[in-house]
């Protein structure tokens, strides 16, 4: 019994983690990570939502790396004793609702905890509230 | 005396088992410094054009040697590094004298004073200006700073946002001198 399971400790130690190759792509459900990562506003003002993206990332000590209005897209880092990086896309949904997507990594691990995105939605529902009514 | 064996199989297993998934703790709670962060490190421009604000901020960004990394004027957004000396001379001293005297003490034997690699050598700053237009006609323009410390041998000492009010404060007396030359077109 003992050495069946010592066996079995090699095999795991290579198989438990991803292998090199399987992290370049993902294997979680894509629907999933989605749904965890997208927040949807009833909205329809992509620059205003994208401003508020930038307020929300400098609230939370953020420095942007790159920001694009055509794409809609803003890429940031947050250096503590972690690196934090997220990239944060909006797009419109329907007639009358964008979508906000973020995703993000902490060091070399992508942030996969519901928790995590629901925190950063909702500093940015404070920062879209306070762009639409214009308060800094 | 198989039973303890097999249980700590089986511990090794759960520990390899659970060394692959992490809890995370929240990285995206706004901590209770960033009301007083956000105060430091943003100011209100008024009557001028937010046009105006982000090219003075460019032409400082310049003024002290920083490269632009990124602009997107229709977001207000403005990324800019530069590499710059993280040397304190007074520890660079102190290690290379505390380092000498090691040698001197261990004699014809080999130095073990190596302290001096583990100086900070150079530092990789990067910041962010991003400006907002308000109602009022006024611009907000918030800036966040961050920085990577690699010591002598090249490796990272230390990674961190900056939150002294002074390098904010002198960013800003800058910013504001270059907003009143671009006025001027000067």
């Amino acid at each position: 019994m003992i050495r069946f399971l010592l066996m079995l400790l090699p095999i795991l130690a290579v198989s438990a983690c991803a292998s090199q190759n399987a992290a370049i792509t993902a294997s979680d459900s894509q629907m999933q990570v989605r749904q965890m990562q997208t927040r949807v506003y009833d909205s329809l003002d992509k620059h205003d939502t994208l401003r508020s993206v930038l307020a929300t990332l400098q609230d939370l000590g953020f420095v942007i790396d790159t920001a694009d209005y055509e794409m809609a897209t803003i890429t940031a880092t947050k250096l503590d004793e972690y690196q934090l990086r997220v990239t944060v896309t909006v797009k419109d949904r329907n007639h009358s609702q964008l979508s906000v997507r973020a995703n993000a990594r902490i060091d070399d691990q992508t942030i996969d905890d519901p928790r995590t995105y629901q925190d950063f939605f909702t500093v940015l529902d404070k920062a879209i509230f306070l762009t639409r009514h214009n308060v800094d | 005396m198989r039973k303890p064996g097999v249980l700590l199989a089986l511990l090794a297993i759960l520990g390899l088992l659970s060394s692959c998934s992490t809890t995370q703790p929240g990285y995206f709670n706004p901590t209770q410094a960033s009301v007083g962060e956000r105060k430091m490190q943003a100011r209100i421009y008024v009557s001028v054009e937010e046009a105006e604000v982000m090219s003075a901020a460019v032409a400082v960004l310049q003024d002290m040697g920083y490269s632009i990394d990124e602009v997107e004027a229709r977001l207000g957004v403005i990324s800019a590094s530069k590499r710059a000396d993280a040397t304190n001379r007074l520890e660079a001293f102190g290690t290379l004298t505390l380092d000498s005297m090691k040698c001197a003490l261990t004699f014809l034997m080999a130095c073990s004073g190596n302290h001096y690699g583990e100086i900070d050598d150079v530092q990789d700053i990067r910041l962010t200006m991003v400006s907002m237009p308000q109602n009022d006609g006024s611009v907000a323009v918030r800036i966040t700073i961050q920085r990577r410390i690699y010591d002598k041998r090249g490796r990272l000492s230390e990674q961190s946002t900056i939150t002294d009010a002074d390098v904010y404060a002198s960013l800003f007396a800058k910013l504001s001198k270059a907003v009143f030359l671009e006025e001027q077109g000067i």
